[in-house]
């Protein structure tokens, strides 16, 4: 059977690679088989997928539904009997459904193997189409210049006759002027013989005789001008040889195609590279060349960077030993025995950025937030960083649920948590080529609100225990260096130092414990409270302090430089705050007590940090990530 | 016991009442008020026992003080007896206004002709709790006690003679030191007689200083403008010296500006209801 009857006489369109249709549930595409077939003819590395997506193949009659229908009515293949007996309907019915599902398998399969057939069929007529062009070209270029060589040759002998033939011409002359020149001799002697004036005859006999001597003495120069032989210098065609053999000779390879950069391919060091050729050339291998893309261009051109290469067999390549975040530059050629193809367009590729690196010191949080701050980890930007978190189980290990917050433009995220879990964030960086590995992870414990010191704040003779929580008034004389700075970031008089608190307005609480004798300020201000002024003077601080004078111990609320008249009877050694944004209050408690100390009611602007301050030589530990006791909130 | 409902006005989701009934300690008919917030309707709930001043009777604390929407938030109910046995036609007992009727003084009175019927301190600490406890819907071992002037002064010697009774105490310009100022000593020296060890049972400052219980939380407001403080009457330096001394906690404020008046107590009652409701609904 002819394929071109069955397929009614044309050719169909053949489908670039990578397109695929699908018009009949019935027909599938086969790449491989294609593929495979194509390969047999001839040796290239890839191969064309084709599709059929014609009506006009080869197709059985019957059953046009897919699923069998259940009274089989439609069906040519249905048993009319099966109408008739009810109670065995069931069983011929399956049976039939049965039987009709095989045939259907196999009608399936034989028209996918008939349609398998058609694609091999119409790749070996493609390559023979090709090869056959191909062959053409050759010859007639070799035709060409075998009719150009009969040309020249023909000239050149036409030349050498005409030169020979004139040649001889001269010589004919000249050989007809002497024979006239002796005929014309031999006349006048003659004339001298018989002439009868015997003086005249003695006056000219001897000079004609000697005429006729020195003739007689001439040799007739009897050789002829030229040879007769033609010149028949070898053809030279070497060239046509040349094409002759090229016929046999693969051509060199085109330019193949570079592939652009797939997601999630790169890791920090290596870049996976990938391209294909631009059409069925055979190739022995290819050389991927790259180079770093650098920030500034030098102007002077020997440091440009350097050029790497590899040789590989496949279309990719993985390349290793980068440097993370940075932009390389790669191209590719592919070789064969004829020669090298040209290189293919330059792709960009990026790596994965390093992963950053989370700053514990700086990471607060809250019962329902926590903030968390990282370095970069990069020297170059990268687009955003990605965070991810997970709940621990209550045993302690980690969920499997994990949470992505996604395109975080800068080094720090604040992110909504539940009150009283602990969980376990990291940080990646995120580029062009991917997302980076898994900053370290940082465990946040949504118990309370958690916060460091800042230490950039703390004046200089305040001291920071190493784990961050206990701050220390020396004895020490304040150095002049110190003093004579005046931006506003570390106190100045106050010997404090502000905490690092979320800024969430919700509830916070944390405990101050102090020694019955230092004399303390504890409580809030603003971020930007003066760092020349004593905690509680001012308008942007709030403060419970504690003065021991020589006969008892006084406590003072201050703000704005007031407090009101308070008496307490037992110092208190363990202070709670509780700040309630919503309400506007900030409580104290003496904690082992229970005992309500004092509240401030406040209209904050901003957010608020915690202060502690140390009035004379001593030291207060902060206590923070505690669940604020019932009575902190009332 | 029978109670007659004297009164009943609906009040911050509540109801202020007032009731009357014949006193056995007092031997005379006698009314209190209480106020049952909406929580009483279902739960029982702790009682707070306000004890007023001079002079007041029932009627002042629940029409002037404004302390029933701090009560009805925080589910508690709030009794505030009278400040003395009334009717009772003791001969001088309505000569003064600091001494017999309206001035009961919380106290047993053991001397003629008070005796009979002055007997404060065992009506407000046992009689009234068990008569409350059995009509209203109340917890009785969630109970606080807390007054005003000789009323704080009642509180605070309920509290320190009952160490573990009352779950909170607070006073508004209390009576620290009876013994020590001219209210205090004519009427001790009236109900009490001139042997002043007597007095000592019922003197804060000196129960202070020989308390030994359960830990009790004081709260203590104190009107800086207050004439009495001026004039001596209230000492509350000598209570806060001996607390400190043997670290009874208390937290005193001295609010300036502030009189003696209800309008003083009306301003800071939140914070007190709220330092009860600390103790009573833990």
């Amino acid at each position: 059977m002819d394929l071109y009857e069955i397929r009614g006489g044309r050719l169909d369109v053949i489908a670039e690679e990578g397109e695929l249709s699908r018009e009949s549930t019935t027909m599938e595409t086969y790449n491989v088989a294609a593929g495979s077939g194509a390969r047999t003819a001839r040796d290239v590395s890839t191969f064309q997928r084709f599709s059929i997506g014609t009506n006009e193949s080869l197709r059985f009659e019957p059953c046009e539904a897919s699923t069998p229908s259940p009274t089989g009515a439609e069906d040519g293949c249905g048993d009319d009997d099966d109408d008739d007996d009810v109670f065995k309907e069931e069983d011929t019915e399956s049976e039939i459904n049965s039987i009709r599902n095989r045939l259907q398998g196999k009608v399936v399969e034989m028209e996918n193997f008939a349609g398998h057939l058609e694609e091999i069929f119409l790749t070996v007529e493609e390559n023979f189409g090709r090869q056959e062009q191909h062959l053409e070209q050759h010859y007639n270029d070799v035709l060409q210049t075998l009719s150009q060589r009969y040309d020249e040759r023909g000239a050149a002998l036409e030349e050498e006759k005409k030169s020979k033939l004139e040649a001889l011409y001269k010589q004919l002359l000249a050989c007809g002027r002497a024979l006239d020149s002796s005929k014309e001799l031999i006349e006048s002697a003659q004339e001298v013989y018989r002439s009868q004036d015997k003086r005249l005859f003695l006056k000219t006999v001897m000079p004609t005789v000697k005429r006729i001597e020195e003739y007689a003495k001439e040799d007739p120069d009897l050789t002829l001008a030229t040879r007769l032989e033609f010149n028949t210098p070898l053809a030279d065609l070497s060239d046509v040889k040349t094409m002759m053999d090229s016929i046999n000779v693969v051509p060199a390879p085109s330019a193949p195609v570079i592939n652009p950069q797939m997601p999630n391919s790169a890791t920090q060091t290596s870049l996976r590279v990938c391209w294909s050729l631009f059409s069925d050339d055979t190739v022995e291998y290819y050389e991927l060349y790259y180079r770093p893309v650098l920030e500034d261009t030098p102007a002077d051109s020997t440091c440009a960077p350097h050029e790497s290469k590899v040789k590989v067999k496949e279309t990719h390549c993985t390349v290793t030993d980068l440097l993370p975040n940075a932009q390389y530059e790669l191209w590719v050629t592919a070789t064969n025995t004829t020669g090298i193809s040209p290189a293919s367009e330059k792709a960009l590729y990026m790596t994965v950025p390093s992963p950053p690196v989370i700053k514990q010191r700086e990471c607060t949080s809250c019962p329902e937030a926590a903030l968390i701050r990282w370095d970069s980890g990069n020297t170059n930007p990268v687009d955003s960083y990605t965070v991810e978190l997970s709940e621990t189980e209550t045993d302690g290990t980690e969920s499997s649920i994990t949470e992505s917050i996604v395109a975080v433009p800068s080094c720090q995220c604040l992110i909504q948590l539940q009150a009283g879990r602990r969980y376990l964030i990291s940080v990646r960086a995120v580029n062009i080529g991917g997302p980076s590995d898994r900053s370290e992870v940082i465990t946040v414990s949504t118990t309370g609100t958690f916060f460091h010191l800042l230490e950039d704040t703390a004046h200089p003779c305040l001291s920071i225990s190493e784990d961050g929580f206990t701050i220390f008034y020396g004895d020490e004389e304040l150095p002049i260096s110190a003093m004579a700075l005046d931006d506003n970031t570390f106190f100045t008089r106050c010997v404090a130092v502000l905490g690092d608190l979320i800024p969430v307005r919700g509830r916070h609480y944390w405990e101050v414990e102090v020694d019955d004798g230092t004399e303390f300020r504890i409580g809030i201000a603003y971020e930007d409270t003066e760092r020349n002024a004593y905690l509680g003077a001012n308008s942007s601080s709030w403060c419970m302090r504690h003065i021991l004078s020589p006969t008892r111990h006084k406590y003072e609320f201050l703000h704005n430089g007031w407090s009101p008249d308070l008496r307490i009877t037992v110092n208190p050694v363990r202070i709670g705050v509780a700040l309630d944004y919503n309400r506007g209050t900030l409580s104290f408690f003496n904690v082992n007590l229970e005992q309500h100390l004092h509240t401030f009611q406040c209209n904050f602007q901003s957010h608020v940090q915690p202060c502690f301050s140390l009035d004379n030589p001593g030291a207060l530990t902060v206590h923070n990530g505690i669940e604020a006791p019932e009575y902190a909130f009332m | 016991m029978a109670l007659t409902q004297v009164s009943s006005n609906k009040c911050a989701g509540g109801f202020q009442k007032v009731f009357e009934h014949e006193s056995t300690e007092l031997k005379c008919k006698m009314k209190f008020a209480v106020f049952l917030p909406p929580k009483a309707e279902t739960d029982k709930c702790p009682v707070m026992y306000w004890l007023s001043g001079l002079t007041c009777t029932e009627q002042n604390f629940i029409t002037k003080a404004g302390s029933q929407l701090a009560a009805a938030e925080h589910g508690i109910i709030i009794v505030a007896p009278d400040t003395s046995p009334r009717g009772c036609n003791i001969e001088g007992e309505d000569e003064n206004w600091d001494f017999g009727t309206g001035a009961g003084f919380y106290v047993n009175a053991t001397q003629d002709p008070w005796k009979t019927n002055y007997r404060m301190y065992a009506y407000v600490t046992e009689e009234l709790p068990k008569l409350i406890n059995a009509n209203f819907p109340t917890d009785p071992d969630r109970m606080s006690v807390s007054g005003h002037s000789m009323g704080g002064h009642g509180a605070l010697i309920c509290a320190l003679k009952n160490p573990g009774k009352y779950k909170a105490v607070s006073a508004f310009a209390p009576i620290c030191n009876p013994m020590q100022c001219p209210w205090g000593q004519k009427a001790f020296a009236g109900y009490l007689g001139s042997d002043r060890s007597t007095w000592e049972a019922y003197d804060a400052t000196v129960l202070a200083a020989s308390y030994s219980g359960p830990q009790l939380n004081i709260l203590i407001d104190q009107g800086q403008d207050d004439q009495f403080l001026s004039a001596s009457q209230l000492l509350p330096d000598n209570l806060i010296a001996v607390c400190s001394e043997k670290k009874i906690p208390v937290v005193f404020r001295l609010q300036p500006g502030y009189d003696h008046s209800y309008f003083f107590m009306y301003s800071f009652m939140n914070d007190h209801i709220k330092h009860h409701a600390k103790y009573l609904n833990a």
